[in-house]
Parts: C-alpha cells; structure tokens; sequence
C-alpha cells in the first residue's frame, strides 16, 4: 500500500513538472514572439489625418442605428463634426464609394465640407468604385480629388422618375379614389398620365437642383459653369476620362489620397491616421439587425422608394 | 490537515482509489481518515489551472497569457467551484427525491475528485501539441474522453453513497443536467427573442 500511495505522488510530481514545462514553454514562445515583432503596436496620437467614408445612396435616414446611432448624412455630418473638434486633425480624406442620393442630404455633407474647408482643413476625396453624381457632388467640396482608373464618376445631373402604370390599371380595372387639396397634390401619381402642368414644374424643379448643382462643382474646383455644362449632361464616365475634364486632380489609390493629405497638410508621411472605428458591439448589432430587417446585399434596393428628386447615378 | 497526516501520504489514497476503485474512493471519504473534503477543493483549481494552459498550447499567446494565469485562474476556479456546488446539490436534491438520504458535503467531495482523471488531459494532448499532430482533434477527443471518465466515477460514487444499483445513480446523475439543459435552452429562446425584438423595434 505504501509502495502504491508513493507512486500516485510520484504521479502527481510529475504531472506538476509537466505543468511546469508547459508554462515555461508557452512564455519563450511569447518572448520569441516579441522579438521577431519589430514594430510595437503603440496608440496612435498627434496631428494627422482623419478619414470619413461615404457608402452606398446619400440619404437622410435619422437616427436608426443599433444604439439608436445615426445613419446616412447624418453620420457622415457627425463624423465630420468630431474630427472638425479634434486639433489633432490637419487634413480629412473623404473616401467615397456612392451613386449619389437625395438632393437634400447631399447638399447637407456638401455645406458641412464647404465650412471645414473653409477653416482650413485640408479635404481630399478618394474616389472608390463609384463615385457618381450626388457622390462626385460632395467630392467637390475637397481641395484634392483622387480617383483610380475605373472609378465611374460624373452623372451630373439631377433626376426625378415615376413608373406610369395607367395602361396596367386600366387592364385590371383598377381606379384610384383621390381626394387632393390641390391639383399637383399626386403629382407623380402611378395611375395616370402626367400632365404638361406637372411636367413643367417638375423640370423647373430639377433645373434649379441642377444649376445649383453646376454652381457648387464650379466652386469646389474653381472652375467656370461655361466649362462644366457641356460634360455635365449626366454621362458617367471613368477616372481617366474625368481627369481630362478636369473634374479630378489625380488618378490614384485611397493610399496615394492620404499621402496627398498629408502633404498638402505639411504632415510627415509616417503621420497617424484616424480612421473611423464601429466598436464590434455596433458592428455585431448592426449586422444582427439587417439581417432582420432584409438589409442585405441588394435587398435595400429591392424597396427603393424612387419617388424623389436625386443627384443620382442610375446603375 | 496536519504535518503528520501529510507525511503518511494516506491523504494519496483518494487519489489512488478516485482513478482505481471509485467505489472504495467513497468508502475512504466516509471514513474521514483524513477529511478529505477540503483537500478535495485543490482539484478544481488545478484542473483549471491545466485547462488554461491546454488552451493556451493551441492558441498563438501574447502577454496577455500571464494575467490568464493569474486574475483569470482566480476567476476560472470561483466560477468552476459555483458550478459544482450548484450542480451537487441537484444531484443531492434529486437523490433524497428517490428516497435516498442527502448529504452535499459528501457529494461534494465525490463532485471534486471525480474530476482528478482531467489532470491527465495536459499531457496527453500537450504529447500532441508537440508532434503537431491533429492538436484541435486531441483537444475534443480527450475532453470527451475523460469527460465520460468522470461521469463513470460520479455514477459509481453516488451507486455506492446511496447502496443503489448504477443504472439508478446514473439518472440520479442525468436529471439535473438535463434540468440545466432544458432551463438554458428556455433562456437563450427568451433571449434570441428579447433580442430580435430590440433589434427590430
């Protein structure tokens, strides 16, 4: 009995030794690890550059957020704001990957640019994917814009549509009971035909939204209307091509874009770079909820309301 | 648990009997020769203490693994003692059910040394940590392995507590965890459903 009760310690010894082992094994490993690492992960601080990014249809979406944070314009005009209160912050660059979007929402990011240029902080966009009307819109804002090869750019425009589904109505026998205050109460109605009345108020509408549209692309790059309307007829066109017509200053990557940044901010190229970070409880929830609510892929577009005024590239 | 009690390595009994002869493991702990009930409590915390360092083996670890070592061995082991304690006094509380007598300080102490085998869980799998071979597979065999290892000396523990057969112990044994099981299953539901609607709303 003694002779087993000697071995279970000598088991338990030796069980202690391996834990032993294993410890010292795991901390060379760490110490391996740290020496081969040369750079230290140290916090970011300093003057540098702030990025903000524009994605997917400029709207105004409120405050719909997991957490109640807000969407759309108003997140990028919150962005915005806490990096225009952040001395550290000496150049933005606007990363823009978008089609555009409603005329409202859009003039809203394009004023807030305007002001924080206005102050001397320096805007670069970095043109993405797309970046087409209501997205080339607020681009021009920037003192620099940078676009790659393919980007598709330009759509300067402003657009308006509504599916005329009369003949379909009347194949069903469908009619609409509509009791309106004023005769331009439906306008844009699917049911019947639009009027000449309503077209031409309509037009009006759009060629105010795009003169003023012209107006600002001519301020933002300092250019004359008389240069931008003949290209400004709604044609999309590539990163190339919108160099030709001045409407960007150089092709390039999103890197090449905070490099530009930096130095017409007069930064060091190795300046710290702030983009913006969700925490992963927003990520996780945020993804959590269009999963929910259908927002997937395409699945937003599927609902698309067209039923309103847009600087809007038409994919 | 005094110095002369120490040198006599009776107390190495337990562990003898707890991987030999569960049956007597319980026979050793009613005698109390020595009281086994608070030397049972270091089990736990070494199983613990060689879970932490098993998962550190599989992992890529930062510095990070000293503070595991120290503030979350601390943390691991409350947190495994609570589950053992709630989940004896269901084993006890399903027993006097039956019609057995109840005691949690044995049950207790049979809870923690029926874990004792996991202590080997380190150095089989560390064997193949080192050889780097299939480790993530050696990892969940040998935790079903001995799981099923501590089941058996739980069982045979409470057969022999109660002088019932083992097919009896053994439901004595399952009850509780599927009480757990079925409770869990009700809170997650509540709360995916809590969830879904705070998200949607």
């Amino acid at each position: 009995m003694e002779r087993q009760r000697k071995i279970m310690v000598a088991i338990l010894a030796l069980l202690a030794v391996i834990a032993v082992i294993a410890v010292v094994d795991i901390g060379l490993k760490i110490e391996k690890k740290s020496k081969s690492e040369i750079k230290m992960s140290l916090p970011e601080f300093g003057p540098g550059v702030g990025i903000v990014r524009v994605e997917g249809a400029i709207e105004i979406s409120g405050p719909s957020g997991a957490f109640g944070l807000p969407q759309g314009a108003e997140a990028v005009i919150a962005r915005l704001s806490e990096l225009e209160k952040d001395s550290n912050i000496k150049a933005i660059v606007l990363r823009i990957n978008s089609p555009g979007g409603t005329v409202a929402a859009t003039q809203e990011i394009y004023e807030k640019l305007w002001k924080l240029r206005k102050k001397n902080i320096i805007l670069v966009a970095s043109m993405g994917d797309v970046a087409a009307s209501g997205g080339y819109y607020i681009a021009s804002a920037c003192n620099y814009i940078v676009a790659n090869y393919g980007t598709i750019t330009g759509s300067i425009g402003v657009i308006v549509y509504s599916p005329n589904l009369k003949r379909l109505f009347d194949k069903f026998g469908i009619e609409m009971n509509v009791i309106k205050s004023g005769k331009y109460k439906d306008i844009l109605a699917t049911h019947r035909d639009m009027t000449t009345e309503e077209r031409s108020l309509l037009q009006e509408m759009i060629d105010l939204s795009y003169n003023k549209f012209i107006k600002d692309i001519a301020l933002g790059r300092n250019m004359n209307q008389e240069d931008i309307r003949p290209i400004a007829d709604g044609r999309v066109m590539n990163g190339e091509t919108a160099l030709k017509n001045k409407l960007i200053d150089q092709l390039g990557t999103f890197e090449d874009a905070i490099l530009k940044a930096k130095e017409l901010a007069a930064l060091d190229a190795d300046a710290p770079v702030y983009d913006q970070n969700d925490s992963p409880f927003q990520e996780l929830f945020g993804s959590i909820k269009n999963i929910f609510l259908g927002n997937i892929g395409l699945g937003s577009e599927l609902f698309y309301n067209p039923h309103r005024i847009e600087y809007r590239y038409m994919q | 648990m005094r110095l002369e009690t120490i040198k006599s390595l009776r107390w190495a009994d337990f562990f003898l009997y707890t991987i030999t002869d569960p049956r007597e493991l319980y026979r050793r702990i009613k005698q109390k020769d020595p009281d086994p009930f608070i030397l049972s409590f270091i089990i736990p915390a070494v199983i613990v203490l060689f879970d932490i360092l098993a998962l550190s083996l599989m992992g890529k670890e930062t510095g990070f693994f000293y503070y595991k070592m120290s503030y979350g061995w601390i943390l691991v082991f409350i947190y495994a003692v609570f589950k053992i304690i709630v989940y004896s006094s269901l084993v006890d509380v399903t027993a006097q059910f039956f019609g057995c007598r109840g005691n949690i300080r044995e049950i207790l102490t049979i809870a923690n040394f029926s874990i004792f085998p996991m202590v080997f869980f380190l150095p089989a799998f560390y064997l193949f940590t080192v050889i780097n071979f299939a480790p993530g597979f050696f990892y969940v065999f040998f935790s079903i392995l001995f799981f099923i290892w501590y089941v058996m000396i739980f069982v045979q523990g409470i057969s022999e507590m109660h002088s019932i057969d083992f097919g009896k112990s053994f439901v004595i044994f399952i009850i509780p965890a599927l009480f757990i099981g079925i409770v869990l299953f009700l809170i997650t539901i509540l709360l995916i459903i809590t969830g879904i609607g705070f998200l949607t709303a």
